[in-house]
């Protein structure tokens, strides 16, 4: 790939993140920024209980306290068919309670103020009158005939929402039979939450003069949302106006539409004025969408050399009170069949089974694309309790196994179409960087002097750039995404994206798209996202897909313009158009560098002095439509030391090597790798969103919900290879979930590690020290 | 969120006079902190409220206190209550196994065992502050229950109740006390940790 100079900043280019000036200076526009004349404010009355019969509400004190406008139940939102909205896949969510509620902290009534706090001293002042009912927690227990009936809307009178299969069970199953070792491992990836450091809101602003309603959101997809908004709420789409200012983190957690938007907006509806509602952090950690919680069996069996024959999953998803779970693909259990991983075999048998409990509803993909983190924490433990039934090295067992590179693309077992790869070329390289056979001598002299110390091994695959149309859609919509460009008579371009940022960089790495694919500056490139106004349409940032998908489209339509460029500069330089060469910057006559025009001369004349016949300016769209998903991989391995007093478990090192095909910016793509290493150590060790046996929440604050701060955080040591991606228009892969997708099993494989000659095959997370002690103590190895 | 608190404690008073206290819930209810009996229905049955107020959340249970089993053979009695928050914020649940033990004749022990059950706000500030709200709450009761005595030999017993009216727990003062004993722990541990360390 052509390299641009520095000043030009395209690919490569490890430039500055431009829009980190205004974060920086605390000048970051977020939703809870927005002030607008006459704005009141809401506060959601919430359900104490995880499952009980609603008897009465009753609102009056809360009226009566003065400055209080509107206090908004599920009573009224039926009277406007609003009390159930639908969720992203196929079910439907109350908006606020009626009947019964069905998780604790569901949003029960919505009171509105004229400022946040007579909103929330209001919303203590709802009387609320509940009966208990028999709470369902434990996920197994759904199908039991003594198990409430939870979900009393439903035709189906059960607790089972989807059994799903994939596969060829008949072949998997004889290969089993056939098989000369077997192994198998029980794997909960624990309920978790994004956390964002940003919560979720909104202002609904409905402008009774001119009918529009514009909505302040904290939206990953403003326009799929505005479509969903005038779908379920009955408002001509080109009345709606959503606009996603910066927000302060996504992870998936702003992909779904909460209740909260929408008794903002029928607060804005009926009073006329704006609405803004801002969940506290409890809230979000509550109410909205948690990740994950999936309960899962795997089984490899494999010959007597270690040669992996077959894969069987049995896998049980607890969905919570709705599920809500924010997902576009076609399959219930989104892409868990990537379960498969860096391995080559014949068969596989993969069987998912979702329910309802009562908890707070979801699933969402947390910085991964529908359920890939699972599917590569499953195999990447399958893999080690393989290696030591088979008494070999992790790494031996997973060299002998991987999908060589001449293989690509590469048919899965379970139907996946592997673009590139080369997996065995990104661990060598974490092996030699982490100095492998050394650590392996090491840890058997600990072992002698009883020390623990335990190496973890994850050679993740992963799936992103959701998507082609044959597997994806949000309500029938395709998904593809977009880029607008315009290129001024200065010369100097504006980029408007279909996706939204949240942190990830857009507008620095789409300006250094345009660069690469124009030679115009990346600095004289201004990127706008999130107004659907004037964004062409998009499905928004999740799944790694911006770089996949609008980063596509970004290349796609620079070259667009690259091509009636072509055109003026031949026009320019009076000769025909198979005559120029170009680099980036400038057309040139072949064999006389010396005649060029630069782009900048291109663009003024687009305006100015254009063939005839032409017509004027130099713009282009392009909408995306990805052939394939794009497949990153990588190696990581992390080494631990466990202090056999307090059962800390301490990161000694940890070596990341990631293959996203060719890098945009490499230092956004390192502060990525960082940043998803950092929530995978807090997943691994920290984070779990627990209920008790009555279905209280018990990770509900960061009192008991961590977040791993400078002090937990191990230093990062980050590599690459690159294998461009073969579809894509300029070979890159996305990367932005690759960390938090491969490194709980790195950490968990690390931690079994050090333990393994105890007998220890799995440890689910999150690993507390507390966990370990007592893992310690019952093997005898403390007192 | 259900937890099991075990308390013991003594007071300076012969076995018979504090069966006649503890058998009695009106007089139980009032040692308690924030509790009162608000009607009796039957000899077994009686009405009452607790105000827990943790932090900046106040609880109002209203509910009933049943007696279970009352032993007066043994000095035991086994009480359950239930009761709901009024506004709607939860509920919680106990059962109380109280057992008395004479020690040398003049003072007496007291036992109790409780199965706590606790759904709603509260039960979300994790059983970390609970369990230190509850011991708390356990320390008043058996200091109100000491005075209440000490006081009913020389005064009418309803002075004594008057002493402690059904007030609720000091606004904020037992979330405050409760991180305090928390984080008194931590300091001993941490204490513990470098004093045998230097050694």
């Amino acid at each position: 790939m052509f390299k641009t100079t520095p000043e030009v900043g395209g690919m490569g280019h490890s430039i500055k993140r431009k829009e980190d000036l205004r974060f920086l200076q605390g000048k970051g526009n977020y939703v809870d920024d927005v002030h607008l004349p006459d704005m009141v404010y809401g506060h959601l009355v919430r359900s104490p209980y995880a499952h009980a019969r609603l008897k009465s509400i009753n609102t009056d004190k809360a009226k009566q306290l003065p400055g209080v406008l509107a206090v908004i139940t599920g009573e009224d939102l039926a009277k406007a068919n609003l009390a159930w909205m639908p969720t992203l896949f196929f079910d439907k969510q109350m908006v606020l309670a009626t009947g019964k509620v069905l998780f604790q902290s569901q949003e029960v009534a919505f009171v509105i103020a004229e400022d946040r706090y007579t909103a929330a001293d209001a919303a203590e002042l709802v009387e609320v009158e509940y009966e208990e009912l028999p709470v369902l927690v434990d996920p197994h227990k759904a199908t039991d005939p003594s198990s409430p009936i939870l979900r009393e809307d439903r035709e189906e009178k059960s607790n089972h929402i989807f059994h799903w299969e994939v596969g060829d069970k008949a072949a998997t199953d004889k290969a089993f039979q056939n098989a000369a070792v077997r192994a198998d491992v029980h794997a909960v990836f624990q309920r978790c939450h994004p956390a964002p450091l940003e919560t979720c809101g909104c202002v609904a602003d409905f402008n009774r003069a001119t009918g529009r309603l514009t909505i302040y959101l904290t939206s990953q997809a403003p326009h799929a949302h505005r479509t969903l908004f005038a779908l379920v709420g009955g408002i001509p789409e080109n009345n709606i106006r959503v606009i996603s200012p910066d927000i302060g983190g996504g992870f998936g957690n702003k992909v779904p539409i909460y209740p909260g938007y929408v008794c903002a907006v029928v607060g804005s509806l009926t009073l006329g004025r704006p609405v803004k509602w801002i969940e506290t952090r409890s809230e979000n950690l509550q109410s909205t969408g948690f990740a994950r919680d999936y309960h899962m069996t795997a089984e490899l069996a494999a010959d007597k050399d270690g040669k992996i024959q077959a894969l069987r999953v049995k896998t049980l998803a607890d969905h919570g009170a709705f599920n809500a779970a924010a997902q576009p693909t076609k399959f219930p259990a989104g892409l868990f069949s990537i379960c498969t991983g860096a391995y080559d075999y014949p068969s596989a048998f993969c069987e998912v089974d979702g329910v309802y409990t009562n908890k707070a509803p979801g699933g969402i993909a947390y910085r991964c694309s529908f359920r890939v983190t699972e599917a590569a924490y499953l195999i990447e433990r399958a893999v080690d309790v393989l290696a030591m039934e088979l008494k070999t090295d992790p790494v031996e067992l997973r060299r002998k196994n991987f999908i060589r590179p001449e293989k690509f693309p590469y048919k899965s077992a379970l139907g996946w179409s592997y673009d590139s790869g080369n997996y065995e070329g990104a661990m060598n390289l974490a092996l030699e960087k982490i100095g492998y056979q050394q650590l392996r001598k090491e840890q058997e002299e600990k072992r002698k002097k009883g020390e623990l110390m335990g190496i973890g091994v994850s050679s993740f695959v992963e799936i992103v750039g959701a998507g082609p149309a044959h597997t994806f859609d949000i309500a029938g919509i395709k998904m593809f995404d977009s880029a607008e460009i315009r290129v001024h008579p200065t010369g100097k371009a504006m980029c408007r994206m279909g996706t939204k940022s949240q942190g990830q960089g857009h507008e620095t790495t789409y300006a250094q798209i345009v660069a690469q694919e124009l030679g115009i500056p990346a600095a004289d490139v201004t990127v706008e996202e999130g107004d659907t106004d004037t964004a062409p349409y998009g499905l928004g940032t999740y799944a790694s897909r911006s770089t996949p998908v609008s980063g596509a489209a970004t290349a796609v339509a620079a070259r667009k313009i690259r091509d009636k460029a072509k055109k003026i500069a031949a026009h320019l330089l009076e000769c025909s158009e198979e005559d120029l060469d170009w680099e980036p910057g400038k057309f040139f006559v072949k064999g006389a560098p010396s005649k060029s025009k630069s782009i900048q001369d291109i663009a003024f004349a687009a305006y100015t002095n254009m063939p005839e016949g032409m017509e004027a300016g130099l713009e282009a769209v392009d909408y995306y439509d990805p052939p394939n998903l794009t497949f990153p991989f990588g190696t990581y391995i992390c080494v631990v030391d466990i202090d056999k007093g307090t059962g800390e478990v301490k990161v000694r090192r940890f070596v990341a090597v990631d293959d996203c095909g060719n890098v945009i910016n490499p230092m956004i793509v390192d502060g990525q790798i960082h940043g998803g290493l950092t929530e995978g150590l807090a997943i691994a060790f920290m984070q779990e969103i627990a209920y008790d046996e009555s279905g209280n929440v018990q990770g509900g604050s960061f009192m008991d919900y961590l977040l791993p701060t400078a002090v937990e955080t191990p230093h990062w040591e980050t590599d690459k290879t690159c294998t461009p991606s073969p579809h894509h228009p300029f070979g890159a892969k996305g990367v932005g979930e690759s960390p938090n997708v491969g490194s709980p099993a790195a950490f968990v494989n690390a931690v079994v590690d050090a333990l393994s000659h105890l007998g220890v095959r799995h440890i689910d997370m999150p690993i507390t020290p507390w966990k370990v002690w007592n893992i310690l103590k019952q093997k005898g190895v403390i007192s | 969120m259900a937890l099991r608190i075990e308390k013991t404690f003594q007071v300076d008073q012969p076995i018979g006079k504090v069966w006649s206290f503890l058998s009695d819930p009106t007089k139980v209810a009032n040692c308690v902190p924030g509790a009162q009996i608000t009607e009796k229905i039957d000899d077994k049955t009686y009405k009452g409220s607790i105000s827990v107020k943790v932090g900046p959340s106040v609880t109002d249970y209203k509910g009933e206190v049943h007696i279970l089993r009352l032993d007066a053979q043994n000095y035991e009695i086994e009480i359950q209550g239930k009761g709901q928050d009024v506004r709607g914020r939860g509920s919680a649940s106990m059962t109380m196994t109280g057992k008395l033990a004479t020690l040398d004749g003049r003072a007496t022990q007291v036992t109790s065992t409780s199965e706590v059950n606790v759904v709603g706000i509260l039960a979300q500030m994790g059983s970390r502050v609970i369990t230190e709200v509850s011991n708390i709450m356990f320390e008043k009761f058996s200091e109100n229950f000491q005075a209440l005595l000490q006081q009913s030999s020389d005064q009418p017993v309803a002075v004594a109740i008057d002493a402690k009216p059904a007030a609720p727990i000091e606004p904020g003062s037992i979330a405050w006390q409760a991180f305090r004993q928390m984080f008194a722990r931590w300091l001993q541990v941490l204490k513990n940790l470098f004093s045998g360390r230097s050694v």
